[in-house]
């Protein structure tokens, strides 16, 4: 059965030890939420996860479909269906959403594998990329679908975007890309009430059987309009609790403290 | 006919006039057998010996102290051996008929070890009044404009040691007259293949009449192991319109000089992109002069210098009028031990009040090998001036690689992108669409290799 599994996982950043012992298997038709105080070490999972170069694997294993994905590279990752929804997406200037998504889904599907198809669909015989106007046909249904306005596929790759417009792209990139497992780095942060409903309506869309998510988060909030069926709390690099929605409601109640006084205090800096 | 020559023309071999000077004789020689007006020869004579009294540029030249010509003999470079003759479009090289192809143009220019080898297009200029020919025909049919304004007002023989050389020593060059009010549609092309070990000089001169408007487009090739030292002049009459594109894609082991320079009259318009990709060493030197209330002038500028290559820009925008606008914008990315050196001088005398004028350069460093120098400079003697300058430097992120490739790019493709997306500000102002288009693709070579 397809599955992502972190086992044992600890991985340290200049120097400093931040994820001790993390595991956590994400199935298709899941959805995982974590919360865990700022500075916990829950980007930090999502970094590994993903193949950051700056992240170090000290020990343990992150196996999708029982095959170790240590070695490969980022894009290697998303093309084997890993996908990253980031905290903070960084805004390439000069580069449209367009252009770039067109290479990404060209690369993630394997378009190379198709490109005898090319000239039926209007493309360039022998290139790399999908057709332009299946693409942009393709792209144009997702951005109705997602409520992303038509005219950010001209704009520049989340330049002057505004915190909301980010995450409701970073979505966006999810359908185009059609990932088996997302992780999905704080989505809800910094929204307002009808940023946050755009959000988890396209996240509620997108949660169909043959995905599995894993939902990152510091508030509650969000539990609201998209239900979990299991809540973690992370701590100080590692998962401390694990149990159902009743969970995410109870550490509402109680506040962060109750967590550090039953685990103790996080050595972390937050 | 001129054009069918095949003398031999080399330069060690011709013998001596009077023994003195080979050299000079050789370029006599050379300027006969082109078939140029006998005034011309007294012309590159003068220069000739103009160059010769002039100094080399020494070490503590301000111009000349981050670029070193270490290891440069003008001398030992030969000239055009071969006069070929013109020939059909299937004769030209793949490459050469690749780049004609690659354009839409009104007309073509190409030219083969500095001589016109074939053309198109120039009839229906004709017509309407319009020059676009080689200068040495042009030397006999246009004696009268060149004597005006072959270097002697836009780049004069003696602006220095290069230029005078080049006065006497030009091979592949154009003349391009558009007559009052008259338009050119489309681009106007020059394609200029310059072959191993030898020295060009390759000149441009654009006259544009009043009201006249027209697009040119100077392409740079081949060179390997040679010398290019070219002069661009531009002469704009009140409310004429230039597009200028210099598309240097000289080989990487080239030495490549250039002077370029505009004079820009009452409500004139220039927009000037100047393309660096190729060569083992440029110093270029590109100066707008506003000499008129209400011009308006752009100079754009993209390099990519990678492995060793060596590429220094030096710009004035010099405003002598009131009410004019220049705004500068130079994009650089470099590579594996590139050096980029950029020099910009905005200088604004006490008559031009009401002076718009801008300077920015950036560059994007690929790795820490590389080093990019910029060096602004402001010389304002007026009191009622916008001016404004600005350097930055970036590294190619790791975080935006990472992001990238998160997104399934691979490394590769995600540096093109970046880089792409940094030369983007320049590439949406290059006014040719094909133009465009085969300028990433330059981007995405130098990525790839
Ligand atoms: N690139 C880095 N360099 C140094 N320290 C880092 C880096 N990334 C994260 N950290 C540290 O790791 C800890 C966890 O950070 P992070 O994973 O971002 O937490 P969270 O996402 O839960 O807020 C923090 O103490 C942070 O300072
Ligand atoms: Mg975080």
């Amino acid at each position: 059965m397809s599955q992502l599994e972190i086992r044992d996982l600890h991985a340290r950043v200049e120097g400093q030890d931040i994820l001790r012992g993390v595991s956590i298997t994400l199935r298709p038709g899941e959805i995982h939420a974590m919360m865990g105080r700022n500075g916990s070490g829950k980007s930090t999972l999502a970094y590994v996860i993903a193949g950051h170069p700056h992240y170090e694997v000290t020990e343990g294993d992150i196996l999708l479909d029982g095959e170790s994905i240590l070695e490969m590279e980022p894009n290697e990752r998303c093309q084997a269906g890993i996908f990253l929804a980031f905290q903070y997406p960084v805004s390439v200037p000069g580069v449209s959403v367009a252009n770039f998504l067109r290479t990404a889904v060209s690369n993630v599907r394997g378009f190379t594998k198709e490109a005898h198809l090319a000239s039926q669909e209007g493309g360039v015989v022998g290139s790399h990329l999908m057709p332009m106007r299946k693409f942009r046909r393709e792209l144009t249904a997702k951005m109705k679908e997602f409520q992303v306005d038509s005219s950010f596929a001209r704009r520049y790759l989340n330049e002057g975007f505004s915190g909301g417009e980010k995450k409701r792209t970073e979505v966006l990139q999810m359908a185009m890309l059609e990932p088996r497992f997302s992780i999905l780095d704080e989505s809800d942060s910094g929204l307002d009430i009808d940023a946050l409903k755009v959000v988890a309506d396209g996240i509620n869309k997108l949660a169909t059987e043959d995905r599995g998510f894993l939902l990152i988060t510091h508030y509650q909030r969000i539990l609201n309009y998209i239900k979990p069926d299991y809540v973690s709390i992370f701590h100080d690099g590692r998962i401390v609790m694990t149990g159902g929605p009743e969970v995410a409601l109870e550490l509402e109640e109680k506040g962060y403290n109750w967590v550090e006084e039953q685990f103790g205090p996080a050595e972390l800096a937050a | 006919m001129l054009d069918d020559h095949t003398q031999v023309l080399d330069g060690t071999s011709v013998p001596a006039v009077n023994g003195t000077d080979p050299a000079r004789d050789a370029l006599l020689a050379r300027s006969e057998a082109r078939g140029e007006g006998a005034w011309m020869r007294r012309f590159r004579e003068q220069a000739w010996a103009a160059a010769k009294a002039m100094p080399w540029p020494s070490l503590t030249d301000e111009a000349w102290r981050r670029t070193r010509l270490t290891g440069l003999d003008p001398d030992n470079f030969s000239y055009s051996p071969t006069h070929k003759g013109r020939v059909g479009e299937e004769a030209l090289s793949p490459l050469l008929q690749g780049e004609l192809n690659e354009m839409e143009s009104a007309a073509t220019l190409i030219f083969e070890d500095g001589l016109m080898r074939y053309r198109t297009g120039v009839a229906a200029l004709e017509e309407q009044g319009i020059i676009f020919k080689p200068l040495d025909l042009a030397t006999r049919e246009h004696e009268e404009l060149l004597r005006e304004y072959f270097m002697t007002r836009v780049v004069p023989v003696e602006t220095d040691v290069f230029t005078a050389r080049h006065a006497a020593l030009w091979d592949s060059g154009t003349l391009i007259h558009v007559p009052r009010n008259t338009r050119v549609e489309l681009p106007l092309q020059i394609i200029n293949w310059q072959g191993e070990g030898q020295a060009g000089h390759h000149h441009t001169l654009v006259v544009a009449e009043e009201g006249a408007e027209v697009t040119v487009m100077d392409d740079l090739l081949g060179a390997r192991r040679g010398l290019q030292n070219s002069v661009i002049e531009i002469v704009q009459e009140p409310g004429s319109q230039v597009r200028y594109m210099h598309l240097q894609d000289l080989d990487m082991s080239a030495w490549n000089l250039m002077h370029g320079r505009a004079h820009l009259e009452r409500d004139a318009d220039l927009r000037w992109i100047q393309v660096s990709w190729g060569s083992m060493l440029t110093k270029a030197f590109l100066d707008l002069v506003l000499r008129g209330p209400g011009g308006h002038a752009d100079l754009l500028g993209i390099y990519f210098p990678t492995g060793r290559q060596h590429i220094d820009h030096q710009t004035l925008q010099l405003h002598e009028a009131p009410h004019c606008f220049s705004d500068l914008l130079f994009n650089g990315a470099l590579k594996d031990r590139a050096r980029s050196v950029y020099m910009g001088s905005i200088r604004v005398t006490p008559e031009a009040q009401q002076t718009d004028a801008f300077q920015r350069n950036g560059n994007l460093l690929l790795d820490s090998s590389t080093r990019a120098d910029s060096i602004p400079g402001l010389e304002i003697e007026a009191n009622d001036v916008r001016c404004t300058h600005a350097a930055t430097a970036a590294q190619v992120e790791d975080e935006y690689v990472f992001y990238l490739m998160a997104r399934g790019l691979s490394r590769p493709q995600a540096e093109r992108l970046i880089v792409q997306g940094f030369f983007q500000a320049v590439l949406e102002r290059v006014p040719v669409e094909s133009v465009v288009h085969k300028l990433e693709q330059v981007i995405e070579r130098k990525i790839g290799g």
